[in-house]
């Protein structure tokens, strides 16, 4: 053997103090004092603050807005709320029944004031809608809710969007923007934000004064109205369009988007007539599809049809119903299940759950998933539609 | 009551490996997992139209089809994962910048002993004999891994003395002792230790035989990604789980491991209790006995252990989706150590503090997989260790403003070192720190790598010290803060080490009539 490594003066030495490692090690354990272990680190307890697994709030007012919203002011239990960038929602576990799900709303408040522990959210009544009329009718001051941390991705990035922001709000669709508005009049947020707010009449516009005040008083902070349905002094008339887009918004911008899924169809072709880039469009989460069969690609003999699913979770099994026009995840929860999920617009994976025999139907445009995901046949109940017999498995969910 | 042959508590690459392992023997093994995915740090996510590695850089020992390496053998022969590997062209890139961001050094290390000594004259000449020592060292100590491997742990002395002698000789030194003996001048000395980051402890404190076969394995076999990100291999590794009957259950929390006299007997969870005399955790031990095992059960010599550790490195990590292609931004190289090159020791207390970052290792996935992404895009991403808690004292309300002012340092170091533009680019970005690894892993101070592998609990001192290591009984932890310490192959070895054991131990109890 040519190779005579010597590092220590002896090498014999060497060979000794290898095989001593493990009673070096030993002594330094037995030299070390058995104290009690912390229970925490520093970044654990403020990781806790920042992303709490689940947070607990009381409905501290509920304020009137235009007829068919109501403001909600939700306040902690203790303490503070997790804190939020400018434009995220949160989820929110509701019980019907025996029903539990949960739906997504825009914190429209000050980011500021999650140190208060307060969120403001916005509902409107969806008459159709099946947790929207629940609330305006039975929700009450003093009512305990628990809430998901702050969730989503529609907020201003200074690395990536341009220091000019135009917000095109539809609706409710607002309500990011308008805590957009309150984080750049604070200062919070160092943009020009622009929000161009479609509505069909001018008093038919959620926020309105809070909005204007907000104008006023800060120069980085404007708002254009646009009104389908009523011509009038002072507002734009019409729909949120490409040249619209243009006259304000100048050379360089950022669009972001909220509002309901036929503006963002309609949205789609506009800022396509402007050739803006990608990263300058932004959108919120596109929402439930209700009409599957409206999608490009709908098995059509599968409409109305209703199948069996099988739900396995955490070693349970439950057999139910699903109908092909209502999302698996839909079905999951009448039948009484907690599932998880958040966005339910097929984007952020928290529905993700194994499609274990059987086949759905996914519109595209909610198809959120990773790669292997579809590749290992994962798919997100919240935006599938069972078009056969099917049994999934499903992970548990802890909002409730 | 429902009772399992094994409960694993964490699905990350140390949990699923143990979980594979067992399962795979024909035993009943639950696997619970508080996040909704499997793989821990080992995952992927989306920001638009883009699918982020969470956080691979690279794997070693795939080996050739001629000569398979460890982490195939295991993952793709033994548990059957059909996964396709990557191959990356170049070892490392490694640019040295001044603290007034001017480029000092700029090497790029290829693969194959002889490119790499080659290239190694080129920069530092006169190191030719040096790194024949070198690679003749490494050879040695893999022979005598695996004799003590196949030994079962029981090595004969004479042989070792006989047939390992150099082995023996560096086992209980730092690679800085190893490289100095074999007389490496002091340019190469800076090239051969770019890897420290990895395992994120200077030159002076690893051991040196984990260190050589490291280097070693990755300049002979060269480096892998999968083609599909983390997430396809944990999926993989999860798919054969199941078919091997096992059966998991996703956003559970252990909050518990309940004791029979001291003896463990099952899991407490936010789902329910579930019972077994084994219990994997692939958590880390230190949160474990602070948080879920009662004070009691736990070996005063346990409690020490976790006294004299510290953690290891805590991680934060840029991730870019640019809407440019590699070749439009100039990127030819897929992974770049920027640096001040100082001495190891001097970065390590460098990276102690919230400083002007001035030390990444940045990706570019396009490079080995020009099929990572959508078209005219590329994605990349910028790892930054620290060596302490420095995140812990950031107030939670300028969090996102730190994040972004660390985010464009570390792009700009990027810009600065390479002449590449990419923050015009930027069409998704998300930051991860300490915090985001808290979140998600529940891990120490968002320490993944688990404990430091370094001075006396080297990974070779852990190694000679498996039988008094997991002393609680019925309790065995796995992933990065077991014997072999932090890194993706090392955790799945440790898995499958972890796995062993309990097989072992269950089959001895039924011998016994237990
Ligand atoms: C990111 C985001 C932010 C949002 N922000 C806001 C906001 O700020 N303000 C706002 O007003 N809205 C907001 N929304 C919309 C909001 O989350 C709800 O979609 C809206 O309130 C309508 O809910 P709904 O229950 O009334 O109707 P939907 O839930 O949309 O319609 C009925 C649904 O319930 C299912 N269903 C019917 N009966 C049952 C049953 N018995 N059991 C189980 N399921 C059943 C149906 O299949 C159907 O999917 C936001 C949405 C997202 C994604
Ligand atoms: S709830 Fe977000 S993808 Fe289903």
């Amino acid at each position: 053997m040519s190779l005579n490594i010597k590092i220590g003066m002896i090498a014999p030495l060497d060979m000794i103090k290898f095989a001593k490692m493990p009673k070096v090690r030993e002594e330094r354990i037995a030299a070390t004092p058995a104290k009690p272990l912390p229970k925490t680190y520093a970044s654990n307890a403020k990781a806790e603050i920042y992303h709490p697994r689940r947070q607990n709030v009381v409905i501290d007012a509920i304020n009137d807005n235009v007829p068919g919203v109501k403001e909600i002011v939700l306040k902690a239990k203790d303490g503070r709320l997790a804190p939020f960038r400018a434009g995220q929602y949160i989820s929110i576990g509701i019980r019907i029944g025996d029903v539990k799900t949960c739906r997504s709303y825009s914190i429209s408040s000050a980011p500021e004031l999650a140190k208060e522990g307060i969120y403001k959210i916005a509902v409107k009544e969806d008459p159709s809608g099946f947790v929207s009329p629940y609330i305006h009718k039975e929700w009450k001051v003093g009512q305990e809710l628990t809430i998901s941390s702050p969730e989503g991705f529609l907020y201003y990035e200074p690395l990536r969007d341009c220091r000019k922001v135009l917000a095109l709000a539809g609706g409710i669709g607002i309500t990011p923007f308008m805590a957009m508005a309150h984080a750049v009049a604070s200062g919070r947020e160092d943009c020009d934000l622009t929000v161009i707010f479609g509505a069909r009449t001018a008093d038919a516009i959620p926020y309105k004064n809070e909005l204007d005040e907000l104008a006023a008083a800060c120069d980085k902070v404007h708002v254009v109205y646009v009104l389908s349905d009523e011509e009038k002094e002072g507002y734009e008339h019409g729909f949120i369009s490409a040249e619209l887009i243009k006259k304000y918004g100048g050379d360089d911008y950022s669009v972001f988007m909220c509002g309901p899924q036929a503006m963002y169809k309609f949205l789609e072709c506009e800022t396509a007539k402007l050739g803006l880039d990608q990263k300058h469009v932004r959108r919120e989460l596109f929402g439930t599809i209700k009409a599957p069969w409206e999608c490009p690609g709908y098995p059509t003999d599968s409409r109305g049809k209703t199948y069996k699913c099988t739900v396995k979770q955490c070693g349970e099994v439950y057999e139910l119903e699903a109908s092909a026009d209502e999302s698996l995840l839909a079905a999951i929860e009448r039948a009484g299940i907690a599932a998880p999920s958040r966005c339910r617009s097929g984007e952020c994976g928290w529905c993700r759950s194994k499609l274990k025999s059987g086949t759905v139907y996914i519109p595209e445009v909610t198809d959120g998933r990773r790669f292997s995901d579809i590749q290992y046949g994962y798919i997100h109940p919240c935006a599938s539609f069972p078009t056969s017999d099917v049994v999934i498995d499903v992970p548990a969910e802890y909002l409730f | 009551m429902k009772k399992y042959d094994a409960i694993v508590v964490g699905a990350g690459n140390g949990g699923l490996s143990s979980a594979c392992r067992i399962a795979k023997a024909g035993r009943k093994v639950l696997l619970i997992e508080q996040h909704n995915l499997p793989g821990g740090v080992a995952s992927s996510f989306r920001r638009g139209r883009f699918e982020f590695e969470t956080a691979l850089h690279e794997l070693a020992a795939i080996g050739t089809p001629e000569k398979r390496g460890d982490i195939y053998k295991l993952v793709n022969e033994d548990y059957g994962v059909d996964i396709k590997w990557l191959p990356i062209p170049d070892l490392f890139r490694s640019i040295h910048m001044d603290d007034d961001g001017h480029v000092i050094r700029d090497f790029t290390m290829p693969k194959g002993r002889k490119a790499f000594t080659d290239k190694m004259e080129e920069y530092a000449p006169g190191n030719r004999e040096a790194m024949s020592k070198f690679f003749e060292l490494f050879d040695e100590c893999e022979k005598a891994l695996d004799y003590i491997g196949k030994s079962g742990g029981n090595p004969d002395s004479k042989v070792l003395r006989s047939d390992y002698p150099n082995f023996l000789k560096v086992g209980a030194y730092a690679p800085m002792d190893v490289l100095k003996a074999l007389k490496f001048t002091p340019d190469a000395i800076r090239i051969m230790g770019t890897y420290w980051s990895y395992m994120a402890v200077d030159m002076y404190r690893l051991s040196s035989i984990f260190y050589l076969m490291m280097v070693g394995s990755l300049v002979d076999g060269g480096a892998f990604i999968p083609e599909h990100t983390s997430h396809e291999m944990v999926l993989g590794l999860l798919e054969r789980f199941h078919d091997f009957s096992g059966e998991s259950w996703f956003n559970v929390k252990a909050e518990e491991i309940l004791f029979e006299g001291d003896r463990a007997c099952g899991v407490r969870t936010d789902h329910g209790t579930v019972y077994s005399d084994h219990i994997v955790w692939n958590g880390n031990p230190s949160m474990a006995m602070a948080n879920c095992i009662p004070a009691e059960v736990i070996p005063e010599r346990e409690l020490k252990l976790a006294n004299a550790r510290k953690f290891s490195a805590r991680m934060s990590v840029v991730y870019v989706g640019l809407n440019k292609t590699a070749q439009e931004l100039g990127i030819k190289d897929y992974n770049i150590f920027i640096s001040p090159g100082l001495d190891t020791a001097d970065e390590y207390k460098r990276v102690g503090k919230m400083d002007k970052i001035r030390s990444t290792a940045a990706l570019c996935y396009n490079i080995v997989n020009p099929k990572i992404g959508p078209e005219g895009t590329c994605q990349m991403s910028f790892t930054m260790a620290y060596s302490k808690d420095v995140w812990g004292d950031v107030d939670v309300d300028e969090y996102v403003d730190l994040k972004n002012e660390k985010a464009y340092e570390i792009l700009r170091l990027y810009e600065k070192a390479t002449g590449c533009t990419l923050i015009p680019y930027i069409e998704e970005i998300a930051v991860a720190t300490p915090w985001t690894f808290c979140r998600y892993n529940m891990c120490p101070e968002g320490g993944v790598y688990g404990y430091e592998a370094s001075e006396w609990d080297n990974c070779m001192a852990r190694m000679m010290s498996i039988a008094n290591d997991n002393k609680i009984k019925g309790v065995k932890f796995t992933g990065a803060s077991g014997p072999r310490g932090d890194g993706y192959s090392e955790s799945l070895i440790t898995g499958s080490m972890m796995g062993g054991m309990v097989l072992g131990e269950i089959a001895r109890e039924e011998k016994e009539g237990k």
